[in-house]
């Protein structure tokens, strides 16, 4: 589904080039639950905003169902984030003059899609994800966990084809992070969701099924959850951290 | 945050020593710079009030002006009067801005005390930073305010008749009375500020911003109820505005501050209600994001809005009644002033002896007519005005007559163009506002054993207004030949002078109908086009000029409250469209959307003021006018320039706020 070839970024001039991104290549295949990990400037936001359409690549292509988007023209480029993906950031990113119903309409409504339509359709999502109670109510008045159960919402309901998560549980305390991502979990088994999540806790990323390790803008290594138990899948992330030298924290 | 910029470390390290002190001043000198740079709104209006300001005190210290006459010797009264207000508007403007600072800087304040600088110093450099702010504004506000003062002295010596060379120069009286004002207003204001800062503590400075973000959207049923109510209010109140009753006026005024204050307050639960019902609507177009932006700004703001909204109906009613007593104003005197003398007399043997003795002995007159009015036997004009002309009232029993030769002598006296006479009809010489009803009569009169038909009707200015006029609002004028046998009803001296009649002159002529008025059986009127005009002119300066002074500094203190408040959101704005633009949002429907919220944030305290003042303008010019205001003074004209004055003043406001905004909150 999604194809990522020898992709390269470069910040700053000429004098001062610093690499964020160094000849990555992987692909993501239809309904998988892909976790990129890595220490703090290792690269994993800037290849999310550049799979995302919000930073272009230096060189290399993204493909996503065969789509180029580092060639898609500046104007499409709005349609195609609406349209094909769905976003899910640390902070929640919901609109705070919104309540949880409207925050999830608007992808909808900026998808311009039947106005008539809207509410059963937030309404039967927010079933799925457990927040129907709180549609009325305006994020400052509800829990991290929901204001982040109600982002996935939003990033799923106008049928996004990927949704890109981005330290998802970063705000969220250890129960309501459980909680997220076992609907996340849910969201990609039962509702076919494919996820693409950006994390530096090794717990977060023991959800997916597979996990990418960024080290100084290139992948390291790679670990498959194939059939084993998501507790050794855990140990098994923790030990590629060890060896990848990250924070000692995220390993401890 | 300036914490990076103002080098905290260096101000820890020794409050007391001289090299702070220096950077105590700097660090003042730089926030005052980035002050007026965030806050360009607010020094931008500062520097208007303060040229406003400093132009109405020079009218006060200006002899030429309080000279002029009797009644502009009162000018310093009424505009000391109007400074109460004026300086009651600005001491809130300034109030409000800085409190508003306060609220924003207030992480940046407790930084400050956080690394070492006690309260008091905070509140110092605070004062500081306003007053450098404030003392620009002053010095660039006199400057500008000379001009301004030259502009007003140029309009009124010119409203007077009187010559005028324009010399720019600087009035010490009147620049330090803008100074005491100013510093009284900013001193006011600081106090306030002065004393929250040094009661604060660490922690609430630091989380002051977010006690702001808490403020939750009610939506409680009793405020959708205020919502409906307030509505009706306000419907009823305009009405209640239109029915020329001083007791309903009043009941009026009460409902339509009931109608904002409720309107404002509910509107925030109000709108959403009606889109719950309707999400259809909701999540049509970018109504979404429109409508709760602006429900939640509201819902913080809303007692503001409603004052603001409160001004702005002020404002328009001042502006719109000062325009139409002021065209009513000139309007009369250009009625009374066709000629630059005009005498009448009513009595049994009406005599100018005393009159022309004087004239003859001390004005030099250049053509001048004594003729008789005569009164018709018949009253069918009077009875079809009264039937069909809503404000006709009835000064004569009959209809007016007056000879074709007087007629065409006074016309060419006037300068008009001249008539010729047709036989078996007359003609109508009327006030402009019965041209069109007179018009659609086509009545034949009967004078004199002869029937005349209606031969033309003429409209130029013709002291017709009172008795011992040129008829009241009109005359007929008839072949001389029918009034030959008939006795006058009054007797008139009109004339055209070499000079304008003098201050002192039509004082003298004043005394003569002053004897005149003590004969039994005699009744005397006088006009002086000098007189008139000086008459019109001294009620233009003493009721319009104020007038216009606080709708001008009330306007630009409510649109920039209004102003600031929108730039305070952009952080809010600039957060909204980057998640916006993330979810797929193109450039092009973010400007729409940005326009929109714009459009109605800043139509929605104006729109109730426009809705209760232009109606209400329309009726009181209708209605102090009689109807008969013309040309400039019709009522549709003045509304125009009423909201066209307005709206001038309150776009710049708007594109300063959405340039700025534009420029800060729409991603590239």
């Amino acid at each position: 589904m999604l194809q990522v070839k020898n992709i390269e970024k470069y910040y700053g001039s000429k004098n001062n080039v610093t690499k964020a991104l160094d000849r990555i290549s992987f692909d993501v295949a239809e309904k998988e639950f892909i976790a990129i990990m890595g220490a703090s400037g290792s690269g994993k936001t800037t290849l999310l905003n550049c799979i995302s359409t919000i930073d272009t690549v230096s060189a290399g292509d993204i493909l996503l169902n065969g789509e180029n988007i580092a060639e898609l023209p500046a104007g499409e480029l709005a349609r195609f984030r609406r349209e094909r993906l769905g976003f899910v950031f640390q902070d929640f990113n919901l609109l705070d003059t919104l309540t949880i119903e409207e925050n999830i309409g608007l992808a909808l409504t900026l998808n311009h899609c039947d106005p008539q339509t809207v509410k059963q359709k937030v309404e039967k999502i927010a079933e799925k994800l457990n927040i129907s109670n709180i549609l009325e109510k305006f994020p400052y008045q509800v829990s991290g966990g929901q204001k982040q159960r109600a982002a996935c919402a939003r990033a799923m309901i106008a049928g996004q084809s990927l949704l890109l998560a981005d330290e998802p549980t970063g705000a969220l305390d250890s129960r309501a992070s459980k909680n997220l991502l076992e609907i996340m979990m849910k969201m990609n088994q039962d509702l076919g969701a494919t996820i693409l999540m950006v994390t530096h806790d090794a717990y977060s990323a023991s959800y997916a099924k597979r996990v990418l390790f960024l080290k100084d803008g290139r992948i390291f290594n790679e670990l498959l959850l194939g059939g084993r138990s998501r507790s050794v899948f855990y140990h098994e992330i923790l030990d590629v951290l060890a060896l990848l030298g990250g924070d000692i924290s995220d390993v401890i | 945050m300036t914490l990076s910029k103002s080098h905290p470390s260096h101000a820890s390290s020794g409050i007391q020593s001289k090299s702070d002190h220096a950077l105590f001043t700097k660090l003042s000198l730089r926030n005052a710079r980035r002050q007026a740079r965030d806050y360009l709104v607010y020094f931008v209006t500062m520097i208007l009030v303060v040229a406003l300001m400093y132009a109405f005190n020079g009218l006060i210290f200006s002899d030429e002006v309080r000279f002029l006459s009797e009644n502009t010797a009162q000018l310093p009264l009424v505009i000391a009067l109007a400074s109460i207000v004026v300086i009651r508007i600005i001491c809130w403007l300034v109030s409000y801005t800085t409190t508003f600072m306060l609220s924003r800087r207030s992480r940046e304040f407790g930084t400050y005390i956080l690394i070492g600088l006690e309260n008091g110093q905070v509140a110092r450099l605070f004062l500081l930073e306003n007053l450098i702010v404030g003392g620009f504004s002053l010095i660039a506000g006199i400057l500008l305010g000379s001009f301004l003062f030259q502009a007003m002295r140029a309009m009124i010596l010119t409203m007077f008749g009187t010559p005028y060379r324009l010399a720019f120069s600087v009035s010490p009286p009147a620049a330090l009375l803008t100074i005491a004002y100013f510093v009284f207003i900013y001193l006011l204001a600081q106090r306030k500020c002065r004393k929250r800062i040094r009661s604060m503590k660490i922690y609430e400075l630091i989380y002051f911003e977010k006690v702001n973000e808490e403020i939750v959207i009610q939506t409680s049923k009793k405020r959708r109820r205020i919502f409906t109510a307030s509505i009706v209010l306000g419907i009823l109140g305009t009405l209640l505005l239109l029915m020329g009753n001083l007791l309903f006026g009043i009941l009026g005024a009460g409902c339509i501050i009931a109608f904002l204050y409720g309107f404002f307050l509910s509107f925030a639960s109000g709108v959403p209600a009606y889109f719950e019902k309707r999400p259809a609507k909701k999540y049509s177009g970018h109504t979404l994001l429109v409508f709760r932006t602006l429900t939640a700004k509201l819902a913080s703001i809303g007692i503001l809005m409603a004052t603001i909204s409160l001004l702005f109906t002020v404002v328009l009613i001042s502006e719109g009644s000062g325009q139409c007593f002021n065209a009513l104003f000139w309007e009369r005197a250009a009625q009374n002033s066709a000629f630059d003398l005009f005498i009448g007399i009513k009595g049994k043997e009406p005599d100018f002896t005393d009159y022309l003795e004087y004239i003859e002995a001390n004005i030099s007159v250049k053509a001048s007519r004594t003729y008789d009015v005569y009164l018709s036997d018949d009253t069918r004009f009077l009875d079809y005005l009264q039937a069909n002309v809503k404000y006709y009232f009835q000064t004569y029993d009959k209809d007016s007559l007056m000879k074709f030769s007087d007629y065409a002598a006074l016309r060419e006296m006037m300068g008009c163009s001249p008539v010729t006479p047709v036989p078996g009809t007359y003609l109508i010489h009327c006030m402009p506002h019965l041209e069109k009803p007179i018009q659609d009569s086509d009545i034949l009169i009967q004078i004199g054993g002869r029937t005349l038909t209606a031969g033309g009707i003429y409209t130029e200015n013709f002291n017709q207004k009172w008795d011992t006029t040129n008829g009241h609002m009109y005359i007929l004028v008839v072949p001389d030949e029918v009034l030959e046998n008939r006795s006058a009803d009054h007797r008139i001296y009109a004339a055209m002078t070499e000079e304008p009649v003098s201050k002192a002159q039509f004082e003298e002529l004043e005394a003569i109908e002053a004897r005149y008025a003590d004969m039994t059986d005699i009744h005397s009127t006088l006009y002086a086009k000098s007189q008139e005009e000086t008459e019109a002119a001294d009620q233009t300066v003493l009721f319009a000029f104020p007038l216009y002074y606080l709708a001008l500094i009330l306007t630009m203190t409510a649109a920039a409250i209004l102003t600031i408040q929108q730039l305070s959101e952009s952080e809010r704005y600039r957060r909204q469209f980057a998640l916006l633009r993330k979810l797929g949002m193109d450039r092009r429907e973010m400007e729409k959307t940005l326009r929109k919220q714009f459009t109605i944030y800043y139509a929605m305290p104006a729109l109730p003021p426009v809705l209760i003042s232009v109606p209400f303008v329309f009726y009181l010019g209708n209605s102090i006018g009689d109807n008969m205001l013309i040309g400039t003074g019709r009522p549709p004209v003045i509304v125009l320039c009423m909201l066209a004055l307005f709206f001038c003043i309150y776009a710049i406001y708007i594109v300063l706020a959405y340039t700025g905004l534009k420029r800060d909150v729409l991603p590239d």
